[in-house]
């Protein structure tokens, strides 16, 4: 009774097939999640530090609130609880074309730029406030100070930082699988459900995470050196 | 990518250092432990689900606690108790091999394509697929759903045959049945397909019976039976007992008034060739 | 619309069951997270020694551990325990102690890198000056470094303790009934998701915010 290991049911059948599949969709949820979560992150982190009173609050809330609850309840929140909420129209559209996926997508996105919003928050901060009173001294708005002076720096300074959010995000991607995306983990339980070759779906996925994962880690290293201010350090925020 | 490689190559041997220790039996196991673990259904009315006073109950569980497990304490001489898994269709077999449970007891069908690589017990109920949908739907079977949005779960027989038969509509496959009938409920779906009794365990305990029905002729022949480790026959003989002297003394038939006899929830009479068939798989002692 | 009956009916079974652990299923978030914690913590600090030992064979190790673990989603880790250790060692293993190790294993690998660079963070001179005053170095470990980095860490202590406290909710996958399973188990049968979603959700809120304010004021305490 012992296990026998049949590594080729990872290439014949349909299995290599499920993996890439796996793959792509793991890539595509994670990038548009990133792209939610970067454009959410940037707007609620620069709204955390402006003179304003209510937009500061309004990014609190949203920051405390969505980073503080575990992500596989916004999974199911945004999957089961909000589509009934949504408009006829709306709705029909979803259901035609792939439910799971945009919601997933809008969970990773929401919590992730949460939590994304404390990197660029942080990364801001970091910046001697001279720089602010400068542009305003130089007769550009608040706005305006933000947009070319402020945010820019600081997205350079964060890079270390939401490398490995982003890594996060890129992991997190896989509890879509409770809520039926058909996903890289999705697809490596079909692979075992179907061969009953478990160690060698697992082996499999685990090794594309981890590929993934530490390519870009080395990738962003480079592009780290690329962008970095010299005189101006905020590793560790 | 060196540090990778070498953690891959260290990753490896430690899987090969883990060698599997002796196999035993499942008897064996119980012995030892006292206790026999199911992996079942929490959420799959009547067979196996979690009651409105939040406790785990079901046809299924009733056939293990009044039949299995006499028979196995009767076996090996002492009292055994009864532990509950949740197990559903993609992660029941793996639960199986990888001994986290040592029978599956709730609503899985036996084929031959599953034989090969678990065993089954004698059949303890029969059913076919239909399909569950709104009130005012006109999805009337198996011949209307072309082009429809049809839910069903992940790695059950009906997705394998809608798959085959009708592959023009749009099957969607769901890790259970509560996330197939929430589909449904808001409508992401036009039809959910299962087992027709499951389809009325659900719709009787559905917020609201009456927006549902259950449409269509059998499609499938689904046969329940339990599942358990391949080439263990002496506990597959005490399982099948335990089943036989159910069906022999009467108390299936109790049992079965109990969850679909005219006064339960779910009233799905025994017709007698399937009464007949329970019977004659009961071997002479 | 909104229909707060769901909650109050479910109430002892959501608190009592899902997040205390007292009931009818194996389950319970907080069960599950305290240990959790603890002795991902403990094991961190091994982990986080290790890294930065002299030697390479320990060192080594630890790195590679960390850098695998930090590579990994953690639903991959729980799927490794839940069903190929079992297989390969031929023992059952319960959902409790699926859970329990793959947490530890998993997250001992974060608070490792917290605790390295908290001993990084005790400046050299420091270490330099304990060994001037004849102490060994266990000792200064011991006496000099790790009060100092401790104080330091608390804040990314802390922030991961919430992650880890959060990412309990991941159990549920495997049958252990904690808060967001109970809420699932509720949900298949009044199919009420928004009202029981968002109340839990809550829940966790309040927990992990109590956890933060707790920390907030232990980071402001004098030394």
């Amino acid at each position: 009774m012992s296990y026998k290991f049949d590594w080729s049911v990872l290439w014949s059948g349909e299995s290599g097939g499920w993996l890439l599949q796996g793959l792509a969709t793991t890539l595509e949820l994670s990038v548009l999640a990133w792209v939610l979560a970067a454009a959410l992150g940037i707007v609620s982190g620069a709204m955390r530090t402006v003179p304003w009173r209510l937009l500061r609050g309004l990014a609190t809330f949203y920051v405390e609130f969505f980073r503080n609850v575990p992500l596989l309840v916004w999974m199911f929140f945004w999957y089961f609880g909000v589509p009934p909420l949504l408009p006829e129209a709306v709705r029909e559209w979803l259901f035609d074309h792939g439910l799971p996926f945009w919601a997933g997508m809008f969970a990773l996105g929401v919590y992730h730029g949460a939590r994304m919003s404390e990197v660029i928050r942080s990364g801001i901060q970091s910046i001697p406030r001279t720089q602010f009173e400068a542009s305003l001294a130089m007769g550009l708005t608040t706005f305006q100070a933000y947009r070319v002076v402020i945010i820019p720096i600081a997205l350079r300074l964060i890079v270390p930082p939401a490398t490995s959010e982003s890594l996060n995000l890129l992991k997190n991607s896989s509890v879509a699988l409770t809520i039926s995306v058909a996903e890289l983990t999705f697809q490596t339980r079909q692979i075992e459900t179907y061969t009953a070759k478990a160690i060698e779906a697992f082996t499999a996925g685990t090794l594309i995470y981890l590929v993934l994962c530490v390519g870009i880690a080395i990738v962003m290293t480079r592009v780290e050196r690329r962008f970095a201010i010299p005189g101006l350090i905020a590793r560790g925020g | 990518m060196k540090r990778l490689l070498t953690l891959v190559l260290a990753f490896a041997l430690g899987l090969a250092a883990a060698a599997p220790a002796h196999a035993e039996g499942t008897l064996d196991k119980i012995n030892q432990s006292g206790v026999l673990v199911i992996g079942t259904r929490t959420a799959s009315p009547p067979f196996a689900y979690v009651n409105k006073s939040n406790e785990w109950v079901g046809f299924t569980i009733d056939l293990v606690e009044q039949g299995v497990l006499p028979s196995l304490s009767k076996k090996l001489g002492k009292p055994i108790k009864l532990e509950k898994k949740e197990s559903t269709p993609p992660t029941r077999i793996p639960l199986l091999t990888s001994n986290a449970v040592d029978l599956i007891a709730g609503t899985m069908t036996d084929t031959r394509a599953r034989r090969d690589s678990v065993d089954f017990s004698i059949t303890f109920f029969v059913t076919g697929a239909q399909f569950l949908v709104k009130r005012t739907s006109p999805i009337k079977g198996i011949e209307s759903i072309a082009n429809r949005r049809v839910a069903a779960q992940q790695g059950s027989t009906n997705a394998k045959i809608i798959r085959e038969r009708v592959p023009t509509a749009k099957l969607q496959e769901f890790p259970d049945q509560p996330a197939a009938f929430q589909a449904l409920t808001q409508g992401q779906v036009d039809a959910y397909t299962n087992d027709g009794i499951q389809l009325y365990g659900l719709r009787a305990k559905a917020p609201k019976p009456d927006d549902w029905k259950v449409v269509g002729d059998f499609f499938s022949y689904e046969p329940y039976g339990m599942a358990m480790r391949k080439n263990d026959s002496e506990f597959r003989a005490a399982v099948n007992n335990g089943l036989m002297e159910l069906i022999e003394s009467g108390k299936y038939l109790e049992l079965y008034d109990k969850w679909f006899g005219p006064k339960s929830e779910t009233p799905y009479p025994l017709t007698p060739e399937n009464r007949r068939f329970l019977i004659m798989q009961v071997v002479p002692k | 619309m909104l229909d707060l009956s769901v909650l109050v009916n479910n109430f002892t079974f959501l608190i009592v069951q899902g997040l205390l652990g007292l009931g009818g299923f194996t389950g319970g978030t907080l069960r599950l997270a305290v240990p959790a914690i603890v002795l991902g913590f403990v094991f961190g600090i091994f982990v986080g020694l290790a890294r930065l030992a002299r030697a390479r064979a320990i060192s080594l190790p630890a790195t590679l551990y960390v850098e695998f673990f930090r590579g990994v989603p953690l639903v991959m880790v729980i799927f490794w325990i839940w069903f190929i250790v079992p297989q390969l060692l031929r023992v059952p293993i319960p959902e409790y102690g699926v859970a329990l190790t793959a947490f530890v294993i998993f997250e001992a690998a974060y608070f490792g890198e917290i605790v390295r660079a908290g001993i990084q963070s005790v400046p050299r001179g420091q270490v330099e000056a304990a060994t001037a005053l004849g102490l060994t170095r266990a000792q200064t470990m011991r006496f000099v470094v790790l009060p100092q980095a401790i104080r330091n860490m608390v804040p990314s202590l802390v922030t991961q303790m919430i992650v880890l406290f959060k990412d309990t909710s991941l159990a549920s996958i495997i049958g252990y009934v904690d808060l967001t399973k109970a809420a699932q188990i509720v949900n298949n049968r009044e199919i009420r998701p928004f009202e029981l979603y968002l109340f839990i959700a809550v829940v966790y809120w309040v927990c992990t915010y109590s956890m933060s304010q707790v920390a907030r004021r232990f980071e402001r305490r004098p030394a």
